[in-house]
């Protein structure tokens, strides 16, 4: 049955694809829309149900492509991802019928859109290489197309998009390696046979395939210092496709290393998940320090995907090291905390995307220096961004709070194990998600203050209204998700226990939920935020109350304090830029801000200033140090390498005469 | 609040808060905005540029608050009187409770002035 709907799925969203090739412009986006939902819900259907029986949907056929199988199995694993995506993927088609990308309308996007969804719902449930790296790449290069739709209107989204190719196909080559590599030494390209046959690999060639695998799907994921391209394809992508990219398209990355770490290879020695636990920290520290200085909201949520991309990596490096040690029910546990976050952060990140892209569309910016007042004026899509904030900044009754607090916990308990490397991983590993935790909040204090309230600083800020009833419904399911798994993670805690149960290794000791709460098992404690939940209600009413008690005198309103300046403007509210100054200053060697003051003088005479203008720029230091020398060398290496064939036709003779001696001499 | 003083008085506001003086030790301090005050305290004859911004920060001021017009000039113009700039004394534009005499008043009349009010 699982197996015909898995198929069903991959139809409809083929049906979808051709759906925005050819129907008529009336229909379009409509029809290639309705499908790709019903793919989605199809594909929640086949993952709903995987998670809840256990038995994987198979589908296995050998005509579809030459020399190689085609072969889909969806264990419990798998399925969960394929859950996130269906849910996002429905949720920013709904979206999608309000949005008014103009180039997300045309007959490419509307023809690729489906197919992007499609690949995403099914590379979870491939179960052999060639598969898998089939579903891969097209879910890469149906997103990078995706990524361009705007290509026409903004030269951004050229360079963007640069990026993104380079990056993805690097991290496609380190990744097919690395599973041609396991496949041709363990003699088989399925995943089952893979899985049975690694552990007698010689030891190099399991750290080889998985170091790969590591830099492949890390690459995908956006930890640093893979993240470059993230950055700058997810803001400039259209509304939906960034939701798409940001809340499923890198979570298959963490799927991918879990699967290659945990499935394939069955867990590896701790300097593997001290690797992972390090581009984690790494991820977390950098992305959230860039978020807290961006001052364009969807580049801000990019990095925090960044950041917390590298928490959920914490929590799958932790998995590693603790089944490594031994410690099987704190391995499940972390793994549990780190899947719980993959599910969390797509219901947050989603709704964040979607409703900052109806900002976009109602204010006609994302720059938050050109934006403020918007709560007002939306009030629908201000409060589901301020929701989103809330849950990301891992506050309660949002579900944000829970997974961070299992991922503290699950590291906190490992500690009195006395393991050397545990010692000292759990402790770095506590002090960044603390650090990131603090950050995060100053981030979405900063959108939240800068963007949403005050006064509006540009007149399409003041003439923004709300945006169109699906827009506000596919974010708002999000966000209304955001609130009922803060409340009740009972709802999801057990099919991510189902999930993580199926990494072949971990076990549980007894249930992570007991009633309302959340239990801790073989550790001391407890969370219930079911309580947590009804304290937070219960005090908002007492301090209601109070103050409806003590405020006997009428409340007399006067202007926002403004030093007593006669003229208040817009102006003069606090910007993003100035609210990032602090920590950009504290951590100048890493963010390295450049700041340019241009002074322009009054023509009479050069004492007198006309304008003074400042911009100050935040480069990534790993594009500046890294990516962009690199860049510079390879061309010189290009225009030294032009020099060898100068279009002599003897040079050319040469060379053949030459190449065919060495071969001979190699040969002989 | 300077409000056109000739900062005489401001000086000795500031030495009110020196070793010598140390009027913390009642209670009292000088808090940057006025949102943080129980009182105002006013210098010099209002003039014309000032006078909306006197306005202001006597509303910014939460309630219970008083308003202190410290030196002559804050209470009838002083030396200032009749200048062209100036609106006026302190009471024609808010509300004073409290007058201190002197040009400048002495730190110990400032001090004393102000316990009087608080009741240190
Ligand atoms: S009262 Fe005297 S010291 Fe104070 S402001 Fe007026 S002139 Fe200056």
């Amino acid at each position: 049955m699982t197996a015909a709907l898995l198929v069903a799925t991959a139809l409809m969203g083929l049906a979808g694809t051709a759906a925005g090739a050819i129907a008529p412009v009336r229909f379009r986006i409509a029809l290639s829309s309705a499908l790709t939902i019903a793919a989605c819900a199809l594909g929640f259907v086949v993952g709903a149900e995987v998670l809840h029986s256990g038995h994987a949907a198979v589908v296995h056929t050998t005509t579809l492509m030459p020399l190689a199988s085609f072969s889909l199995a969806l264990d419990r694993f798998g399925a969960l991802f394929v859950v996130i995506t269906a849910v996002v993927g429905i949720c920013a088609m709904i979206f999608r019928f309000g949005y008014d990308g103009q180039g997300l309308a045309s007959r490419t996007a509307s023809s690729i859109l489906p197919l992007f969804v499609t690949s995403l719902l099914l590379v979870p449930a491939a179960s052999n290489v060639t598969t898998f790296l089939f579903l891969w790449e097209l879910m890469a290069i149906t997103s990078l197309l995706l990524v361009l739709t705007d290509h026409a209107r903004r030269s951004e989204v050229q360079v963007a998009g640069q990026w993104y190719a380079v990056m993805t196909q690097l991290g496609a080559a380190a990744l097919i390696l690395g599973l041609v590599l396991l496949a041709t030494r363990s003699g088989s390209q399925s995943f089952a046979v893979i899985a049975v046959r690694s552990a007698h690999l010689p030891a190099w060639v399991r750290s080889t395939a998985f170091v790969l695998a590591v830099v492949g799907f890390g690459s995908k994921a956006g930890a640093v210092p893979l993240h470059v391209w993230l950055p700058r394809a997810h803001p400039e992508a259209p509304g939906p496709v960034s939701a798409l990219m940001s809340a499923a398209m890198v979570n298959l990355g963490v799927y991918g290393i879990v699967r290659v770490g945990m499935g394939l290879l069955s867990g590896g020695p701790a300097w593997w998940w001290l690797l992972v636990m390090g581009l984690g920290a790494l991820s977390a520290m950098f992305g959230s320090l860039h978020s807290a200085t961006s001052k364009d909201l969807k580049r801000l949520l990019a990095y925090s995907t960044t950041d917390n991309v590298g928490l959920m990596l914490l929590g799958v490096g932790a998995s590693g090291l603790f089944a490594d040690t031994g410690h099987r029910a704190l391995a499940l546990l972390a793994l549990v905390a780190a899947l719980l976050h993959v599910v969390f952060h797509a219901v947050f990140k989603g709704s964040l995307f979607l409703s900052a892209s109806s900002v976009h569309q109602a204010a006609g910016s994302t720059d938050l220096d050109q934006l403020g007042g918007l709560l007002r004026r939306m009030p629908v899509s201000g409060p589901i961004f301020l929701v989103g904030g809330l849950a990301i900044a891992a506050l309660p009754p949002f579900c944000g709070f829970v997974s961070e607090w299992l991922l503290l916990q699950s590291m906190l308990h490992g500690l009195p194990s006395g393991d050397v490397a545990i010692a000292v991983a759990m402790p770095i590993g506590v002090g960044v998600l603390a650090l990131t935790g603090g950050l995060t909040a100053f981030t979405f204090t900063k959108a939240i203050g800068i963007g949403l309230l005050g006064l509006p600083r540009t007149q399409d800020a003041e003439r923004a209204g709300e945006v169109g009833r699906p827009m506000w419904i596919g974010a708002g399911l999000l966000a209304v998700l955001c609130l009922v798994f803060g409340v009740a993670p009972f709802l999801v805690i057990p099919s991510v226990v189902d999930a993580a149960g199926a990494v072949p290794g971990l076990h549980l000791a007894g249930a992570l939920t007991r009633g309302w709460n959340v239990a801790l098992p073989g550790v001391p404690g407890m969370l219930a935020p079911g309580l947590v939940a009804i304290g937070l209600v219960g005090f908002g009413g007492l301090v209601a109350l109070g103050r409806h008690l003590v405020q006997q005198r009428p409340v007399r309103l006067t202007e926002a304090w403004g030093c007593g300046r006669e003229l208040q403007t817009a102006r003069m509210e606090y910007t993003a830029t100035s609210f990032g100054e602090p920590l950009t200053r504290v951590f100048e060697d890493v963010l390295s801000p450049a700041r340019d003051v241009d002074v322009s003088h009054l023509a009479e005479s050069r004492y007198y200033t006309e304008a003074a203008v400042i911009h100050t720029t935040i480069d990534d230091a790993f594009e500046r140090r890294v990516y962009r020398p690199a860049d510079r060398m390879l061309v010189r290496w290009g225009a030294v390498a032009r020099r060898v064939p100068n279009g002599s036709v003897h040079r050319y003779l040469a060379f053949g005469l030459v190449a065919l001696i060495v071969v001979l001499v190699v040969l002989a | 609040m300077d409000a056109g003083s000739c900062n005489g008085c401001e000086i000795e506001i500031a030495s009110i808060f020196s070793p010598t003086y140390d009027a913390e030790r009642f209670g009292i301090r000088l808090e940057a905005s006025p949102r943080h005050c129980d009182g105002l305290l006013v210098t010099g004859p209002v003039t014309r540029n000032m006078a909306a911004p006197l306005r202001k920060t006597f509303d910014a001021v939460p309630q219970p608050r008083v308003v202190v017009a410290v030196g002559d000039c804050a209470r009838d113009c002083g030396v200032f009187r009749g200048a062209y700039g100036v609106e006026g004394a302190v009471s024609d534009v808010v509300p004073v409770d409290l007058e201190i005499p002197g040009c400048p008043p002495d730190p110990a009349a400032i001090v004393r002035a102000l316990r009087g009010l608080a009741g240190t």
